[in-house]
């Protein structure tokens, strides 16, 4: 099967330069750092110092729900970012180095190409996103109480979702630009836009991409799932597959130049 | 003093995986960057940069310091 010789090349080169390592072990951090400075945080203050004698500090502790949606705001800023960027020279990087023309020498089709570089990527940010949400789960169960395992594993595969975007967004970027850091911009750039039109637009934008994190919130905290939020995850889904078969086009038209 | 010292015993088993997984990210960036042919920058600098900041310091070399 030429998918799987080219996904385990990326697996390989991925595993070669430690992704496979760091990017889990800093989705951990970033997941479960929130929560714990926030459960430490008076004492934390008190140890600073700096305040007069008698001062009663009483910052209410979060319930589960709430440190959880910390680490996924977490995510939504750090997550997103690193994603991005160890995902931004895939394909642009392998055409400027000229790997690209290498492999493409041989007859390998564009649809396998594509699509087994941003499956390596989704299962790099499945794998990392599992482990840090499992790791916060641990860690909120330990701190602050009892949250449901099915609850945390279907917000996780909600999450999924938006996260899978991303990565088709910017392998779709890939396509149509060389320089790395230029589609590291213009994927968070993208992000953004997204996110902020679907605040402005609220109202209107209920099956936003972008609503799936405050969908999971709602959902965290009183354990019913919306149905906007299969909408959401679906049309994130549907965009995803649009991005894929843009850029197989795009760089096939690409080679005909 | 003292008494941080007994709160991080009383807290180890919570902090300890934290410490830890800390110290893989900064011994996997440095074995990298031992095997790192061409940095971008000096291998010193790089060297101080993951040991002394935290987290950021190895993720920034994962990052920014290699050549594609």
């Amino acid at each position: 099967m030429q998918w799987t010789v080219i996904l385990k090349k990326e697996l390989t080169e991925n595993w070669r330069n430690f992704k496979w390592i760091w990017v889990p072990i800093v989705f951990i951090l970033i997941s479960i750092m929130d929560p714990i400075s926030t459960y430490y945080m008076p004492i934390i203050i008190e140890s600073a110092g700096g305040l007069p004698e008698g001062t009663i500090i009483d910052i209410p502790m979060p319930n589960p729900s709430e440190a959880m949606m910390m680490s996924f705001s977490q995510l939504n800023i750090i997550g997103v970012l690193i994603l991005t960027v160890i995902s931004m020279g895939t394909i642009s990087g392998e055409i400027k180095s000229g790997v690209y023309e290498l492999v493409l020498a041989k007859p390998v089709k564009y649809t396998n190409y594509v699509t087994a570089k941003f499956f390596s990527y989704w299962l790099l940010m499945i794998v990392s996103l599992f482990l840090g949400l499992l790791a916060s789960w641990y860690y909120i169960n330990l701190l602050f109480g009892d949250l449901a395992f099915s609850q945390l594993i279907v917000a996780a595969l909600f999450y999924a979702c938006w996260l899978t975007l991303l990565i088709a967004i910017v392998i779709l970027y890939n396509t149509w630009f060389k320089s790395p850091g230029l589609i590291a911009f213009l994927s968070i750039i993208t992000v953004i836009i997204l996110s902020v039109m679907t605040n402005i637009f609220s109202h209107v934008l209920g099956w936003s991409p972008a609503k799936i994190t405050e969908y999971i919130a709602i959902y965290l905290h009183t354990g019913d799932l919306d149905t906007e939020i299969w909408f959401s995850s679906l049309i994130a889904l549907l965009v995803s597959l649009s991005c894929l078969l843009f850029a197989i086009v795009s760089l096939r038209n690409k080679a005909i130049d | 003093m003292e008494e941080g010292l007994t709160l991080i015993q009383e807290n180890l088993a919570i902090l300890a995986p934290l410490f830890i997984l800390q110290l893989i990210l900064m011994v996997i960036a440095l074995i990298d960057l031992a095997k790192n042919d061409e940095p971008k920058g000096p291998k010193w600098v790089w060297t101080l940069v993951i040991i002394f900041i935290n987290i950021v310091g190895p993720i920034v070399y994962f990052i920014a310091g290699k050549r594609r």
